[in-house]
Order: C-alpha cells, then structure tokens, then sequence
C-alpha cells in the first residue's frame, strides 16, 4: 500500500521490540498513524508508553544493540524509511526530518560554539560553502530570538531556555518538512515553556513545517497540535483531531487522563485518578492492556485484544466498550 | 491560629561570585490544618525556604515561630522535638529513599531513632504507616529500585507521617510522577490532611496542582514574596505582573476559552548580591524608574498582599 | 514439608540487595568468566602452600623448589621436570607454584591496605570538608604527583627489600586513588535527599555516617580494589624484577624472571614458565574484577 498522497507521513502497524537481559520488551505494538502535510501532531501518554521509541523509529535511530524487530510501514513522502538504505536515511535525517530532544543541556556539544553547531548541518545537508553556511546560521539564530553577536559563544554561557532556542535552531536549520519534538519543553519553567512554545508555533507556521509533539502534557498539546493521538502502552489507544479528542474523549484511558489533572480555571475537591499502574511491557495482558485500570472493563475485555473503531471523522479509539 | 509565623526570614549562602539571597526578607503565616502554596519558578529559593523553616538549614537572620514559640534558634533537645512535628516530602522519590534499606527498614527508622517504641511496637507502627500511606504489604521487604515512582514517593510520605507530625513541607512531591499516579498521591496527600488535621507548605513550580491544594497561595519571584492572598483571589484576580505572565504561560486543556497569553521577555536571573528595588523589573513589563525603589508587601485590597509600586495603575484601582 | 519446599526455592538474582556482599557473591557463582578466574586463583593458591609437602626430592628430601641440581642446569621440560630446571637447576615448576603465594597476595594485602587507608582519609576529608579537607587533599596531591611505579620504588628503597616492605610500598602507592574516590563518593551523598530525609528524622551524625552515607559509597571502591588486585600483583612483579622486592633466592615470579633474563636466547623456557603464570593471574583477577564491577554498577546492568 503506498502512502496516501494528503499525508507526509503514514504509520502502519508498526511494532518494535526491544531485548533486554534474556526478555523481550513490547514497546510498540501496532501502531498505526497519518500526519496531514503542514500539521502538528500530538503524542501523548505516559513514561514508558512508547512514544519515544515511534519518533526514533521515523528517524531509524533505535539503538541496534538493544533492538530485536522493527516491523510495519513508515511512509514519508510515499517512501518507505523501514526499506530504505542507510545513506539516503542520513539525508533525511537532519534534512527532511530533524529532532528536537527534551534535554536542552545534553543536546548541544559543550565544545562548539553555537554558531557552528548550527551551521554544521546546512553545511552538510545544502551543499553550501562554510560562509554561506554561517550566514545562514546567524539567520536562524535570529530567527530563534538570539541576537546574531551571540553566533560565537559556547553553550555553558547560554541558559535553559536560551539553549532549547539553539537547539530548535539546529533543527530547523534545513528547513526540515518535518519537525519531531520529544518533550521540548518539559526540562524549562513554564515561563520559559511559553516563549518556546510560542517561537515553536510560529516557526511552523511561518516555514510550512510538519510537527510531531511528544509530550505527557495534555496542555502543551492543545497550546499547537491541531491532531493528537494517545499512546498506552505502545498502542495508539485513541486518535482524532483536537477537537475530537479534548471535546470528546471516548477511550477510558483518555477519560482518566483528563479526570487526572488538576485544572487550573475549575476548582474540583477530588481528582479522579487512574487506577493501578500502566503494564509491564515484557509481560503484557492477554486481552486489552488497560483492562486491568478499566472502569469500565468486561470479562470479555480481559480475554480478547480489542479492534479500532471508527466514530467518525477522523476520530478513531482502540476499545469494544464504546 | 497560625501554626507557622515566618518574620522577616532571610538565608544567604556564600558563593564565589558574591552572597546568593535565596531568601531575602521573607514573611507569611500558615493556619492550622490549612496549605499554604509557595510557587515560583526553579532557582526562586522556594526549596531553600521550605528547608530553612524546619532547620534543615540555619537561617541567616529573621524569626520563625512555631505554635507561638520562637524557634529560630533551637537548642540540641529542642530541634530534637521539633523535627518530630515538623517533616519534609521531597520531590524525587529516586534518591530521597536509601537505596539499601527496604521499605520497612525506612519507614521503621524515624520511629526507632524517636526511642518511644518497644521492639514489637515498631512493627505494629509501622505496619500501620504503611497502610495509611497505602502500600501493599507484601512489598516491607523490596528495596527502592524495586519499586515505582508512586509506591517510592508513598514510602517517602509513611516516613515523613512515621512522628505523627503536625507540619508538612511538602517539595514538589508529584512533580516527577506521571499524571495518573501523580492524582493518586494529591488525593492521598488531600485525605491524610483531613484525617490527621496536618498543616502543609507545598513548594511546587506548578499551578494547577497547587490551586486544587492549597488554600493561600504565596508567589515567589528571586527569594522575595511578590503576591500573596487566598487560592481563588489570586487565581481569579492576580495583581503583580509576574503573577499575571506565570498564570498566562500555564498551558491549559480548555481549547475553546483560550486566554491572551503574557510573554515575559528574558529569563529569571540569579539572586547574588541583587541591587534594591524591585527584582522583577529587569522582565517586567510595565517597569520604570521608580520600580529602582525598594518595595515591600502591602495589602491591596483585605487579605490581597502584593510587592509592587505600579499595582494599582495596572489593576486600574 | 513446606519448610523444607521453600528452601528450595532457587534464589535469582532480583532477591538479593542489590550492592551487597551477598549479590556479588551470587553474580561470581553465576557468572562462567569469573568462575574460571576463581577456579585458577583457588587451585593457584592451594597448591602454592602444598607443593613444598608433595614436591620433595627424593634424595636429599629438600623440597623441589630449593634443590639445586647442577647436573640439571637449564634442563629442558621433560616427564621428571614438567617445566624443565632453571640456571642453577632447580625445578621451575616446583618454583613457579612457590612462588605464586607472593604475587598473588602482595597484590590482596596491598590493595586492602590502599582501601583501608584511603577510605578513612577520604571519609575524613568528605565528611568534614573545609581545612581538613584542603590538608588531607593537598598531602595526598604531593604523592599523586610521582608516576606510582617510581613512588613505590622510592618507599621500597627506603624501606629496603621484603615482602612486607613490598606490601607497604605498593599499599601507600594507591592510597590517594582510593582516597579521592572516598571523598567524591562522600560529597556527592552527603547532599543526597535521603542523607537530608535521615536529618530531618532526627538521624545523629554518626549514624547518617554509618549507616545511609559509607554502605553507598562503597561500591565503586569495591570495583576499583577488584580491579586494583591485579594491577598491584603486576607491579609486584615489576618492583622484584627490578630488584627492589621478594629477593632471590626466594621464587618470586618477578624475581625469576629477572635471573632468567640472561638465559632468555638459549633456554627461553626458564623466563616463559613465570610469563605466563603472571599473565593468567591477572588475567583471572580482572575477570573476577569485571563481575565485581558488572555486579555493582547499575548502568552496566543491561
């Protein structure tokens, strides 16, 4: 099946697992996603949930030694990136798609300066001469909001906030199609979170950029994605567009997740939490993997895996009790 | 009636490049059996506070009373009874728990060391510590790393209640916790202070979580008080511009009521050696030469406190 | 009957404190590598204390080790001398096994006297910090400053020659490694939220000390002795082939060699023998020291 021609990037049934110390761990399990061409597209779920492995997965940058199987399909832009070879992999990489890490601190080499961490990949993927290269990265700097006479400081004179601009900037130096943001802001003060949402936005909007958002915060979520799909325990559990999914939640899991937090403009006595805890993924449940966290679960929920069901639109949930 | 009286507190800490005022001329007070919310972004010195009031550290200048004794100054056997009715939750159930100690050995520890216990009471005590804190018997003997970060931030809370203390500071206990289970432990935290009539101060950087807690708030803005006023006036009507921006930066799950959102510029800058005058005005957007001035809390409207000389032009008063 | 069912319940490695003596145990019985290196050393040993009973002479009834038999000079290996003899023939087998009592336990009791000393004055400095942290830290830079082989050689010129001069010099040699290890291990705990929990329960010094400080910081130093121990048999060697160890005519591997380098273009078997019984030595030291390590670094767990 190839690629559907309105989406940059189409997820079919995508499983990857994962061995460790003699056990297989199912981090993946099925995953099937659409990300129309100029939106932004939320992951949300919980640690452990498997959202990070499906971004690695896009980029193919699972750690080998760790990895046992990748199976299913990746489309982007009608090509399969689970079939295609590794030297095209390295143009798309950091090309056409680019990565934005949740810690800011790690993700920048202490020993370059700034200026040449981001031009280092226009460099590399525009074949550009390395003048026009730093010009172009000055220009991306100030894109981020950093003034250009900061192109040759090192990243300890930078603080947090500033750091993740650096980092943005380095991932959308190319002009990628495609942005993946592991929990972009979680590591900065909601202030600062603001700010960099804000440019994250902007950014997309104004260079046309595709966005997938990964993130446990079902806030960060509604402030840019206009798609959002919920991840439990490597499965997409429910998908539809914002309003869909924040208007009306229909899988239990995305009904307790909103029960769960604490809301900032509603005074609640009792938040409803989830019960019990998210499953072990060497040891998943035979039948439905929230099963066992359900209030709502059957016998027959604990016995057999449940099927997708369409509610319209493009709202889909992954459960038989609706 | 107040159980905490905090007066003028100030802790400075000696660093290389000058004195750090993580808390600097601080006063509040805290009701009997309510929570007070102390909220400010990381490096505000809201940690520093929490710890400096139960003597984890020592004060540099000001007066804390506790139960209308002054208690700054503490002696040995003094601190002693102290620390029993005064007790800390932290926020990283990771590496507040001893890694070789199992969940019984840890929650047991505060009641040994208190020597009011025989042998066979401990378990008994303990054993009920547990219950209250709702951990599963079966795990007295797993070792932390055995454990995830909800049941690890449960036995954090069995040794805190351990003394049947009467004050809590509670430091950002559910911020490394996942959403579901980080309602479980503010219910379970909600329903000990109803049952146990506790009195807690809950350090956090996140004001959702803190508006479904407390019952006063207090804003912190580099070691100094900026807004302080009962949890509904101050989410309904806040009045220091540093209180707006952060109330506005809060990414919020109602998508059809979305709120003008208050970019600050620049970020928050570290307490050494810091100039008089209003600290907030460096990112402030209404600041001016006047704000050069020292400004102190003063009561806006009954109850309302707020450290800014610009207030009533901004809320149009 | 249930009793005796739930002893014989197989323990795995999730039911032991990760970290403790007992875990490191149970990882060097499980682990192939190690018990190979454990095998070695045990039988190493064993037979170094024994050979001097059954490794006897027949004639004179000396032990084999220090017969001389000069019509046996340079012999090569043969079914009566399975190493063959040495320059003054004696029996280089004989010698070999002898003389494994010295290497192997100079590298033991020298690093045990690096660790002891360099976990008191690490904790000494950690703990209390300030102005005796800065002397404590400022002597152990004036020893840190010479390269260890040459310091060593130093303390066992001035101590002079002996196996327990030997031990001395190799222990004061690697007391600053350990020492400075301590003292990181110390700072960094000290400042840990369980550290601060245990104050805050009314917790007396010594016991947060005692008890929630030193237990977690021990296991890196338990690596680096594990590993240490053949890094201070090699040195061992190295100091008595240069002179300044276990003398001649006792047969200390270095030693050996030392006198066999002579010979080594016409009967290289005389240096070979000691060569190798050096190298398996250490080789199955770090092996027992790599599950050591595997058994107490977390990170290196999967």
């Amino acid at each position: 099946m190839a690629g559907n021609s309105e989406n940059l990037l189409s997820i079919r049934d995508l499983k990857v697992e994962y061995s460790s110390g003699g056990k297989i761990i199912n981090a993946v399990n099925g995953v099937t996603l659409d990300l129309p061409k100029g939106g932004a597209l939320g992951l949300v779920g919980e640690t452990g949930a498997g959202k990070t492995t499906i971004a690695k997965a896009i980029l193919q940058i699972l750690p080998d030694h760790a990895t046992r199987s990748v199976t299913g399909e990746i489309f982007f832009e009608d090509r399969d990136l689970l079939k295609t070879p590794e030297e095209e992999l390295q143009k798309i990489r950091g090309g056409d798609i680019s990565m934005v890490f949740q810690d800011p601190m790690t993700a920048l080499n202490p020993i370059m300066t700034v200026g040449d961490q981001i031009a280092e990949g226009i460099h590399l993927h525009q074949n550009k001469t390395k003048t026009e290269a730093r010009q172009e990265a000055i220009r991306m700097l100030e894109t981020v909001g950093i003034s250009a006479d900061r192109v040759d400081e090192y990243p300890y004179q930078f603080s947090g906030g500033m750091k993740q601009r650096v980092v943005i900037a380095i991932a959308l130096a190319c002009a990628p199609q495609l942005l993946i943001a592991d929990e972009p802001t979680t590591a900065l003060d909601v202030t600062i979170q603001a700010q960099v949402l804000d440019l994250i936005r902007n950014l997309k909007e104004s260079q046309d950029t595709s966005l997938i958002l990964i993130t446990h915060d079902l806030g960060v979520v509604a402030e840019i994605c206009d798609h959002v799909a919920v991840i439990y325990a490597g499965e997409v559990v429910e998908r539809g567009t914002l309003e869909e999914i924040f208007d009306h939640p229909t899988h239990p899991y995305t009904v307790g997740l909103f029960g769960a937090i604490p809301e900032l403009h509603k005074k609640v006595d009792r938040l409803s939490p989830i019960a019990g805890l998210p499953p072990d993924p060497t040891d998943l449940p035979q039948g439905c993997y929230f099963a066992p966290r359900c209030p709502r679960a059957t016998k027959a929920c604990a016995e057999k895996h449940p099927s997708v069901k369409h509610l319209g639109g493009t709202h889909y949930a992954l459960c038989d009790q609706i | 009636m107040a159980l905490i009286e905090i007066e003028h507190l100030k802790k400075y800490f000696p660093s290389s490049r000058g004195t750090v005022h993580a808390v600097d001329d601080v006063t509040f007070n805290i009701e009997e059996g309510s929570t007070m919310g102390l909220v400010g972004e990381s490096g505000c010195g809201k940690s520093t506070l929490g710890r400096t009031i139960i003597h984890l550290l020592e004060s540099t200048d000001g007066v804390i009373r506790f139960n209308g004794e002054d208690v700054t100054h503490p002696s040995k056997h003094k601190l002693r009874e102290l620390r029993e009715n005064m007790q800390i939750i932290f926020q990283d159930p990771y590496s507040s728990l001893n890694p070789r100690m199992t969940v019984m050995d840890t929650i047991m520890e505060p009641l040994k060391l208190s020597k009011k216990f025989s042998k066979a009471e401990l378990q008994k005590e303990a054993d009920k510590m547990m219950d209250l804190a709702g951990i599963e018997k079966r795990l007295r003997m797993s070792y932390p790393h055995e454990l995830d970060g909800g049941r690890r931030q449960r036995v954090g809370i069995a040794r805190a209640l351990a003394l049947n203390p009467k004050f809590i500071v509670c430091d950002e206990p559910v911020s490394a916790l996942d959403v579901s289970i980080q309602a479980q432990i503010l219910n379970l935290l909600m329903d000990l202070q109803h049952e146990r009539k506790l009195t807690y101060m809950f350090v956090t950087h996140d004001l959702s979580v803190v508006r479904h807690i407390s019952s006063h708030i207090c804003v912190m803005y580099l070691g100094q008080m900026v807004e302080t006023s009962e949890t509904d006036e101050l989410f309904e009507r806040p009045m220091h511009p540093y209180t707006k921006a952060l109330l506005s930066a809060i990414p919020t799950t109602d998508i059809h009521n979305r709120t003008e959102r208050i970019l600050l510029k620049g970020e928050i800058t570290s307490p050494i050696n810091p100039k008089p005058g209003c600290r907030f005005a460096a990112r402030c957007p209404y600041a001016d030469e006047q704000c050069a001035q020292p400004v102190g809390l003063h009561e806006v409207t009954p109850g309302h406190f707020v450290s800014c000389c610009h207030v009533k032009e901004i809320n149009d008063l | 009957m249930s009793k005796t069912e739930t002893k014989k319940v197989k323990k795995t490695a999730a039911s032991y404190k990760p970290g403790s003596l007992r875990y490191i145990w149970y990882k060097l019985r499980h682990t192939p590598t190690a018990v190979i290196g454990m095998c070695f050393v045990v039988t190493l040993f064993i037979l170094s204390f024994a050979s001097p009973y059954f490794l006897i002479d027949e004639r004179s009834g000396q032990p084999m080790w220090q017969y001389i038999d000069m019509r046996n000079m340079n012999a090569l290996p043969s079914a009566e001398h399975l190493f063959g003899c040495d320059e003054i023939g004696r029996d280089i087998l004989a010698r070999v096994l002898y003389g494994a009592r010295y290497t192997m336990s100079i590298g033991i009791f020298s690093t045990t006297v690096s660790l002891l000393f360099g976990m008191l004055l690490g904790s000494i400095a950690g703990y209390f910090g300030g102005h005796v942290d800065n002397f404590i830290m400022r002597c152990l830079d004036v020893f840190q400053a010479f390269p260890g082989i040459l310091l060593a050689i130093t303390i066992s010129a001035t101590l002079g020659p002996g196996f327990e001069k030997i031990i001395i010099s190799l222990g004061i040699s690697g007391i600053p490694g350990y020492a400075r290890m301590m003292r990181a291990n110390i700072l960094s705990i000290r400042g840990s939220e369980y550290a601060e929990a245990a104050l805050s329960i009314n917790c007396p010094t010594s016991r947060i000390i005692a008890k929630h400080i030193i237990p977690n910081a021990m296991s890196p130093l338990i690596v680096q002795t594990a590993m240490g121990i053949a890094a201070s048999g090699l040195m061992a060697s190295s100091l008595s082939f240069l002179g300044f160890g276990v003398q001649a005519p006792t047969p200390e591997w270095g030693s050996m060699l030392a006198s066999a380098r002579n010979f080594i273009r016409n009967y290289p078997h005389l240096c070979l023998f000691p060569g190798i019984f050096i190298m398996l030595t250490v080789i199955s030291y770090n092996l027992i020291g790599d599950t050591v390590r595997d058994a107490l670094d977390p990170k290196l767990k999967d």
